[in-house]
């Protein structure tokens, strides 16, 4: 993904030389377009569900990501029997169906890549039920995950996934990228909080999976479907695990002279037997554009920062984070400071939502890169990753979820024209994190971003295996085509110089 | 079939995919065992195969800081215990037949235990596998990271397969530090509703505790147990949350040993007496379903890990009740907005007891199609799950 300034509107630059599908590409697949397809999905549906007009397509050309395509048409469904039409329609005249929830995605899943048509969710947005006798809600995909737990909190319950984007991002989108966020450390990512969902597949078959139960019977279908980014079907219906709220939270800032230091501490705090709700880690590069920003109060001499919670019952959450400072201390930590109220606990955490946003102090565009790691393999990527930089000479600022050894580097840049360098920099990062044993993606995505990238982590086999599932859902390839699998067409030239897998 | 099944047992995972791959080619059925703990699950036909897991063995990876292991599938859930307990570590499943069961069998039934309350089940603990195929190939899915979304979660299909997609020969799990602390407290109800009111209650406080389990009749009264484990400070309150709880309408008292209780319910399974019906409910629902249990000719005993929603129902006495117990059972877990298949029932009623009842199970048609892709000459533990 990159992103250009504060106001997250969407990149300044856009290499469509290199990332957008080229006319041929397209034409691959040879359904329905243009006008003969907003006409035919305006017949079943009626005009108001449906944008054609190219001033309406343009605003659906891109997400949170590089890459953009215009869409053929747009469609705006009520229900879920309109979602069928479209699918049906979609079916019988070979035209791709690309979902589409805020758009806020980091690896370009709801850009239409080979056309067709985009299904935007905005109007499907509701709360069905809170059934807070069984901690569950069944919701709309085009919900915001933070209404979410804003509508749950009267009944003392909370929906963990939290997203950096979750003022914004949609429950489908959650569903669809199993989506994380900083407080999943603990409590899981999205597929550990999903019981039941009603899918719309691509041929317009509807199917309800699960319920509120937490186990159905058979093959675990909703397991299968969570995470696979619009490419098995569409989401119309989601029903999931609401959590009691904690009772309180300890949350502490500790300051440290090295990203060493800090990296160090992770893994330690870990071995004390604590499961922290959330350890993130910053460096020196980004505590200063998250200072000049939001203003959190972190010590703008630090080498590396992390930003700690703890919560549950009020009982030992003093004594939980005495044992974290007690772990920083012996590493080297120069200041710790515990928040004493929500106000303190909101403006440390306001530093770390904020920081994506905070990078337009540094450079006008970045590129925001989603490797996992062991989380004990931190301190030797993360030099790996200032190798990198050093050797490139382009600047990388990390904000990441290092209790999770999820790392989030932000390549810094200034000019279009250092775009293939940054990627190239950006694969330097994802290879050594698939070297140490990680992922090429611990919660963005793959999309179109990374499936070329995809033969780094998986063999042949293994990508076969998944082949079977995607064409046991989509027999017809319609839904999200271009997305996750490598395609000929765009991954040719990634293929010359491709390692061999593990 | 009268001849004897052969006898396979590779000693490693790619001898595991190349002797799939042979009865695949030769459309010879194969029957998955790894410590044949779990015979009685869905239907057990004769197969030309019978493929043991007994060989992969051993723990391929652990990083205790990491908090993930490997481990070869045939691996016995004990010795991977052992083995993480010397660094003070475990992976918190307490499924049935924890004394015997193997890891891959363990994953392939998706059997969890009562822990699943705080810790997670099987799905939520798994993190990487790999599979031998019967195309003789073999198919890594996940990682060796807690957080991974790079394509689909296969591991996700593989939980409660029972062997119908392929044979694991490795699992990745997450794995937890041992508890500082660990408590238990016991509480008496006279009915079954009481019981689930307190544990519904507990449930909705931030407690989390590890176990939640209502059991009963016992001596004519329901028992709601209750296992706290942690930091000595938060398993202290949590008692004291259970005990307020339960103090509506029962009452209660600290059990130091409570595993000794909770143990034998966990084993029920392995109980061979009579049809065990496990109910997977909406956690609400749990009254209305044990209700209707209680009222059926035959109804024995009821245990339920109740922040779970999972509910087993024990069915005793004259064959037709039941038979009719467990049809009535697989209904009312329907209707609950829940399912439920019979776990176990005596050999002499396996013909009379359909495992899936109709077998009429939401997305089937995609199961099927998962199922012919992965297995197309479906050689793979014929009858043994609902997918046909």
């Amino acid at each position: 993904m990159q992103g250009q300034g504060p106001q997250g509107q969407g990149p300044l630059f856009s290499d469509r030389r290199e990332r957008v599908a080229s006319d041929s590409e397209r034409r691959v697949r040879a359904g329905l377009r243009g006008r003969e397809l907003v006409e035919g999905l305006t017949r079943v549906l009626g005009a108001s569900k449906v944008l054609g007009t190219r001033e309406d397509l343009i605003l659906y050309e891109y997400d949170g990501a590089v890459d953009t395509a215009t869409p053929d048409a747009v469609v705006l469904p009520n229900v879920t029997a309109d979602v069928a039409a479209l699918a049906r329609f979609c079916h019988e005249h070979g035209v791709p169906i690309v979902p589409r929830g805020a758009g806020t995605g980091l690896s370009g899943g709801a850009i239409p890549v080979e056309g067709g048509v985009v299904v935007s969710f905005a109007r499907m947005a509701r709360i069905l039920e809170i059934d807070a006798a069984s901690r569950r809600a069944v919701v709309q995909p085009g919900l915001i995950n933070l209404h979410l737990s804003t509508a749950a909190a009267p009944h003392g319950l909370y929906f963990v996934p939290d997203p950096s984007s979750q003022k914004a991002c949609t429950l489908g989108g959650n569903v669809a990228e199993n989506s994380g966020g900083p407080h999943t450390l603990a409590y899981g990512v999205t597929t550990n909080h999903v019981t039941g969902l009603e899918i719309v597949l691509s041929d317009g078959t509807v199917v309800r999976l699960g319920g509120k139960a937490e186990d159905a019977e058979g093959y675990d279908l909703i397991g299968a479907f969570v995470g696979s980014e619009g490419t098995l079907g569409l989401v119309t219906e989601i029903t999931v695990k609401l959590t009691p709220l904690p009772e309180d939270k300890r949350t502490i800032l500790a300051a440290f002279p090295t990203m060493d230091q800090a990296s160090a501490s992770v893994s330690a705090i870990i071995a004390t037997g604590l499961v922290p709700a959330a350890i993130e880690l910053m460096d020196q590069l980004a505590t200063q554009a998250v200072e000049a920003a939001v203003g959190a109060g972190y010590p703008l001499d630090a080498g590396g920062i992390l930003l700690l919670e703890v919560d549950g019952l009020r009982d030992g959450l003093d004594d939980a984070a005495e044992r974290i400072e007690a772990v920083c201390r012996e590493h080297g930590a120069t200041t710790l400071r515990r928040a004493r109220n929500a106000l303190e606990r909101d403006k440390l955490w306001a530093g770390r939502k904020g920081a994506f946003a905070a990078m337009g102090r540094l450079a006008p565009a970045y590129y925001v890169q989603d490797g996992v790691i062991p989380r004990t393999r931190l301190p030797e990527v993360l030099r790996t990753v200032r190798e990198v930089s050093e050797r490139y000479g382009l600047r990388i600022a990390n904000v990441f979820h290092a209790g999770d050894g999820n790392l989030h580097p932000l390549v810094l840049f200034t000019d279009m024209s250092e775009l293939p360098r940054v990627h190239e920099a950006g694969l330097e990062i994802l290879t050594a994190c698939v070297a140490a044993g990680g992922s090429i993606t611990g919660e963005h995505g793959v999309g179109m971003e990374k499936n070329c990238y995809m033969p780094l982590q998986f063999a042949a086999a293994d990508l076969a295996a998944m082949r079977r599932v995607k064409d046991s859902f989509d027999p017809a390839g319609l839904a999200n085509p271009g997305k996750i699998f490598p395609t000929p067409a765009r991954c040719r030239e990634f293929q010359l110089h491709q390692v061999s897998p593990r | 079939m009268t001849t004897a099944a052969e006898r396979v047992r590779p000693d490693d995972a790619m001898a595991c995919a190349e002797a799939l791959a042979r009865a695949a080619a030769e459309r010879r059925t194969v029957r998955i065992r790894g410590a044949d703990t779990k015979s009685y699950l869905g239907d057990l036909v004769p197969t030309d195969v019978v493929l043991e897991t007994g060989d992969l063995r051993g723990i391929v990876a652990h990083v205790p800081a990491d908090l993930t292991v490997t481990v070869a599938a045939g691996t016995a859930l004990v010795d991977l215990q052992r083995a993480l307990g010397e660094h003070g570590q475990m992976l918190p499943l307490d499924p049935p037949h924890g004394a015997a069961a193997t890891v891959g069998g363990v994953v392939a039934a998706n059997s969890t235990g009562f822990r699943r309350a705080r810790y997670g089940g099987v799905r939520d603990l798994l993190i990487g596998t790999t599979t031998a195929l019967t195309d003789g190939t073999l198919a890594r899915a996940g990682g060796r990271v807690v957080k991974n979304v790079a394509g689909y979660d296969m591991n996700k299909l593989l939980v409660g397969s029972l062997g119908t997609l392929g044979v694991i020969t490795e699992c990745t799990f997450k794995v937890l530090p041992v508890p500082a602390a660990s408590a238990g407290i016991r509480a008496r109800f006279s009915r079954a509703a009481d019981a689930l009111a307190a544990a519904d209650a507990i449930a909705r406080t931030p407690a989390r505790p590890a176990a939640l389990v209502v059991e009963g009749p016992t001596r004519g009264s329901w028992q709601l147990l209750v296992l706290a484990e942690g930091d000595t400070k938060a398993v202290e309150r949590t008692i004291a949350i259970a005990a307020e709880a339960a103090a509506a309408s029962g009452s209660s008292e600290r059990d130091a040993d409570l595993e000794r209780t909770l143990g034998p319910l966990r084993e029920l399974p392995a109980l061979s007496d009579g049809v065990l019906v496990r109910a997977s409910l909406p956690p609400a629902a749990q009254r209305a379903f044990v209700d209707g249990a209680q009222r059926l000719e035959g109804f024995s005993r009821l245990v339920a890990d109740a922040a779970s929603g999972i509910a087993r129902v024990q069915l005793t006495g004259d064959e037709d009740d039941m038979i009719a117990g467990a049809d009535a059972l697989l209904a009312a877990a329907r209707v609950c907005g829940g399912s439920a298949r019979v776990e176990r029932r005596p050999e002499r009623l396996r013909e009379r007891v359909a495992a899936w009842g109709d077998g009429d199970l939401p997305g089937l048609f995609l199961m099927r199609r998962l199922k012919l892709a992965f297995d197309p000459s479906a050689v793979l533990e014929p009858a043994r799950g609902p997918v046909r």
